[in-house]
């Protein structure tokens, strides 16, 4: 663009008097005629004008172009995309972290990334990580008020970065997230689903978010739509069907190893450390067992109250009356008479199978019973025989 | 886990890399000193220091049995082996021997004529060639050899005597400086542009030319110093003293030549007004003057007589040895305020030598050096029909430039406004104007510049101008400056209002300039902006005023004592200038309605950019508009015929 020079300087109001006098017709004193110095972009500017006799106007646009061109050359036109990760704000609390304290920390706090937690993938966390190094490099404190040696969120960073970017360190941090800790104990009990005004609308906001949340264990992820939500009220009995199908059958890869209990460092005592490590292993069982069956309760509660269960019921029996409503209706027709006939075989077929069930079970129970008074009487006899 | 909840979203992947400088270096190819200057990421020059960590390379090299020194290594050879050391050869470049001075007394190797080419002049050396290899040994039975009608060949190096060309010992030298240059990029050098004095002809560019070429090396532009200068002083940002459109002083005080340059510099585009050379000032004085004082201090302490410049024959080891001591000397008075040392070991009959020297002593003795050069920068501006007071800036080159005192005494003469490297502050820690290095990296600006021009065929017209003489540097320019004037009521004598001045005289043409500025249009609702266009003469008033009695100032009196013809110049008229401008013709008017105003305290205003269109045969546009919120309003033109 053409080179605008700005001046300080304010010209006065025109006097009342002036009026733009005639032109003089005299044109600018002679030219003379000089040899350029040939170097500068200006005269290289110049030299296209005058070469390609370009008025100002096309040259700048020319200019324009070029600039443009070169700036797509060297990848300036580009917007590097950080994925839109590191400008969380930092809390005073977050930069007083403890680097000592690094496994109570938030690790996707620290990198910036909590509105995304596990759901960052490595180029996020790779990008996070090095606005954060830009951010807090202790080289970039030197020289600024302060202890210029304090960096110890510089550590944190490290240390959330080297937890994060290892995938099974990752995944044992995902397992016990403090962030989602905290969020899963948030389950509605049965009565604040029964009570509330509209029990099935506050069935699906209570429990959606709940499943939700515990899809991202699922080892296995189906391929078609992912691991099964709650879904909707209006939702098909085969896909409700598939729903518990799924939960009931979950396969978590959620693990505790991250809540270990740190073997003493100081003491190269093997027993210590087996005990230790003992303790771990016994400890990460349990608290899987607990999971599991938090979250097999968790699918219990939502089963009794869900409310699509009632309405697929009350659908089968609806269905079941119409058909014999139908039948009643319409007095000949074959086939439903058939139907009862089979529906009463069946009924029967079950009482016998149940009553064989329970005679085999009584029989087993006997012949317990009577193996164990025959030991009991061997026992016995045993005694008498090595007594006195 | 990645897998569930991965949200692809966009990539990290880099930008593509098209690397920013292309591998070309600036040259700086002085008669007694080279320096040479890389790009640097940030697409800048920076002046680099060879293998030594020297910036400023001496051009010396020197033989010494089977070693070449190069640079500044060659230096210290000049003592002891000066008859196989080569300096200054870059001004006989291109030269016939018939045409060279013989009378010259030089330390260095002597020259001679070529034996075998015609006229061509040569420099004769001592070497020692490296002994042949031994023979292979004999396969047939290694343990006895067996008798040889050959001789045992010598297995020392023998004595020998090497004739060089100038032209063979300037492609040594820039090959050496390529190679450094190479060694600091760590990639081959594709190009190089390399400076030339305004007063090379054509002969020996060519020669230098075909001596770079020998070195294996492109040079895109043999570019004239001024040239080099004007590109780095028109790099990136102009300074806020400063405007771009200015006339320039380049002082340059080279080892063996005063060089002067008057530049008109119009929004980067420059021109040389005039130029000067004369050979009989130069560092070299500054070192004869030095060696001088420094003899005459050795004499005094240790009553050994030493004279100097010239030398006796029995003395001619110790000017030499002083002669290297005072470069380190002149540096330290350069570079810091204090004293300076100079020390020199052995220097006569056995006793050592260890002398200071401070920055007024320094200047003191440089005085008459100074007051020759001030001269010939009075008759440089002279010769351009100009005043020293029109000068706006000057820039120092060279290393001889880089003593404040010669700031002091030359800014003297012009007015107080003058920005210098001095008055910014830009000479010292390799700032822009820094004297040394400002030649080679306005060479290497210029390189950047050069590669950038694209290699097809429309652009090869582009490429042409940059050749010597191209038909393309040829231009019309400016004599008067045109400007603006706002009537102004009550205005008492001078212009009548006020006035801006938009082209400069000496402004190549076709030019273009565009300025903005508000304008105030008073507490009235006739809301009309109306200005003239003038050519105006512009001058010097020169006026001459008896100053009242001066406090007499000590440091002055000191000064002066040795010199009593000076003291009565206190009472004498002195020179207040002043720069007037003086109406001499009409041109044009321009007036139009001001819409975009807005009332400021009671007062209309409004801004307006006016742009000054002159074309290559001297017809003149003239164009204004307002600037309103929403940008340009609507456009008033008028014009000048040719």
């Amino acid at each position: 663009m053409a080179h605008v020079v700005e001046l300080s300087v304010v010209p006065p109001p025109l006097p009342s008097s002036w009026s733009p006098p005639k032109p003089s017709g005299k044109s600018i004193s002679p030219l003379v005629s000089r040899r350029l110095l040939p170097a500068g972009p200006a005269f290289l500017a110049h030299v296209r004008r005058v070469v390609h006799d370009l008025s100002f106007e096309e040259h700048d646009k020319h200019l324009q172009e070029e600039k443009k061109r070169l700036a797509e050359l060297n990848g300036e036109g580009v917007i590097v995309d950080d994925l839109g990760v590191g400008d969380e704000d930092e809390t005073e609390e977050l930069l007083s972290l403890d680097p000592k304290e690094w496994k109570k920390q938030d690790h996707y706090a620290v990198l910036g990334l909590s509105h995304l937690r596990y759901k960052a993938n490595d180029a996020q966390i790779k990008i996070a990580h090095r606005k954060k190094v830009l951010k807090h490099h202790p080289d970039k404190k030197a020289g600024t008020a302060g202890d210029s040696n304090d960096d110890a969120f510089f550590k944190c960073i490290q240390k959330a970065h080297e937890v994060l970017t290892n995938p099974e360190r990752r995944r044992q941090f995902d397992s016990v997230d403090p962030y989602y800790s905290l969020l899963e104990d948030d389950i509605p009990t049965s009565s604040q689903i029964t009570k509330a005004k509209d029990p099935s609308k506050a069935f699906f906001r209570g429990f959606g978010p709940v499943f939700e949340r515990e899809a991202r264990f699922s080892k296995v992820v189906p391929k078609e739509g992912g691991v099964p939500m709650l879904g909707g009220v209006d939702d098909s009995k085969e896909k409700v069907e598939g729903f518990y199908d799924f939960w009931y059958n979950f396969d978590s890869w959620r693990s505790f190893e991250y809540l270990d209990k740190e073997v003493n460092e100081g003491s190269d005592n093997r027993d210590d450390k087996r005990y230790t490590e003992k303790k771990n292993k016994t400890e990460r069982a349990r608290r899987k067992k607990e999971d599991i069956a938090r979250l097999r309760s968790i699918v219990d509660l939502t089963l009794s109250l869900d409310p699509r269960i009632k309405r697929i019921k009350e659908e089968e029996k609806a269905a079941r009356e119409a058909k014999k409503k139908g039948k009643l209706n319409s007095a000949s027709g074959t086939a439903t008479p058939n139907a009862k006939e089979d529906e009463e075989k069946k009924k029967a077929e079950e009482a016998k199978k149940k009553e064989e069930e329970e005679l085999a079970k009584a029989e087993a129970k006997k012949a317990k019973a009577a193996a164990a008074n025959a030991r009991k009487k061997a026992r016995r006899a045993e005694r008498a025989t090595d007594g006195p | 886990m990645a897998a569930n909840g991965a949200i692809p979203n966009g990539s990290a992947d880099a930008p593509i890399d098209v690397s920013g400088s292309p591998n070309v270096v600036g040259i700086n190819f002085g008669n007694s000193y080279a320096s040479i200057a890389v790009l640097t990421k940030e697409g800048l020059s920076e002046c680099i220091a060879n293998e030594d960590g020297e910036r400023q390379i001496a051009c010396a090299i020197s033989f010494h049995g089977e070693e070449i020194y190069i640079g500044n290594q060659a230096k210290p050879q000049l003592i002891k082996n000066g008859h196989n050391t080569i300096v200054g050869f870059r001004n006989l470049l291109g030269k016939k021997f018939s045409e060279l001075p013989k009378d010259k007394p030089s330390a260095s190797a002597l020259i001679i004529q070529h034996p075998d080419l015609p006229d061509t002049p040569a420099y004769k050396v001592h070497v020692l060639q490296p002994a042949p290899k031994p023979l292979p040994p004999t396969t047939s039975n290694v343990n006895t050899p067996s008798a040889s009608a050959m001789a045992t060949p010598r297995s020392e190096p023998t004595p020998a005597e090497r004739i060089l060309t100038v032209s063979e010992v300037t492609t040594i030298f820039l090959k050496s400086l390529i190679k450094s240059a190479e060694d600091f990029l760590g990639k081959k050098v594709t190009g190089a542009v390399v400076s030339v004095p305004a007063w090379f002809d054509d002969a020996q560019r060519a020669a230098l030319a075909k001596a770079a070429e020998d070195a294996e090396f492109h040079v895109l532009q043999l570019l004239e110093d001024s040239g080099a200068i004007a590109v780095t002083t028109a790099y990136g940002a102009t300074p806020a003293e400063l405007s771009d459109d200015r006339t320039q002083l380049v002082v340059d005080v080279g080892q063996s030549s005063l060089e002067l340059a008057l530049l008109s510099i119009r929004q980067g585009l420059a021109y040389s007004l005039a130029t000067s050379t004369d050979f009989s000032v130069g560092g070299e004085q500054i070192d004869d003057k030095l060696i001088k004082f420094f003899a005459k201090d050795f004499t005094k302490k240790s009553k050994v007589p030493l004279v100097v410049c010239p030398a006796k024959h029995t003395d001619k080891r110790a000017e030499a040895k002083l002669r290297l001591a005072v470069e380190h000397t002149k540096r330290t008075l350069a570079a810091s305020p204090g004293a300076a040392t100079c020390s020199v070991e052995s220097l006569k009959d056995g006793f050592d030598y260890t002398g200071t020297i401070n920055r007024l002593r320094f200047d003191m003795e440089m005085k008459p050096i100074y007051e020759q050069i001030a001269t010939k920068v009075r008759e440089l501006v002279e010769s351009a029909s100009l005043d020293l007071y029109d000068v706006d800036e000057i820039v120092y080159v060279g290393g001889s430039a880089s003593f404040p005192g010669l700031d002091d005494y030359l800014g003297q003469a012009f007015h107080e406004g003058i920005v210098t490297p001095f008055t910014t502050g830009t000479v010292i820690g390799g700032g822009v104007g820094d004297p040394t290095t400002i030649l080679a990296r306005g060479c290497a600006l210029q390189a950047k510049l050069l590669a950038s021009i694209g290699t097809g065929e429309e652009e090869s017209k582009v490429r042409q101008a940059f050749e010597v003489e191209s038909e393309w540097t040829k231009v019309k320019a400016t004599t008067k400056t045109i400007g603006i004037l706002f009537p102004e009521e009550n205005s008492d004598g001078g212009l009548g209002g006020q006035w801006i001045p938009t082209i400069l005289m000496e402004t190549p043409l076709p030019c273009r300039r565009v300025h903005t500025f508000e304008v105030d249009l008073g507490e009235g609702d006739s809301k009309k902006v109306g200005f003239e266009v003038w050519e105006v003469k512009e001058g010097v008033k020169i006026e001459k005023v008896i100053p009242p009695k001066e406090e007499d100032d000590p440091e002055e009196v000191k000064e002066d004592a040795g010199d009593p013809e000076e003291d009565d110049d206190a009472e004498e008229e002195l020179d207040v200038k002043e720069k007037t401008v003086e109406k001499e013709t009409f041109l044009q008017s321009l007036s139009l309605e001001a819409k975009e105003a807005t009332k400021v305290n009671g007062r209309w205003k409004t801004k307006l950019e006016v742009q000054f269109l002159v074309g290559g045969d001297g017809g003149l546009e003239i164009s204004a508009w307002e600037i309103g919120k929403d940008g340009r309003g609507e456009k008033t033109s008028v014009s000048v015929s040719a």
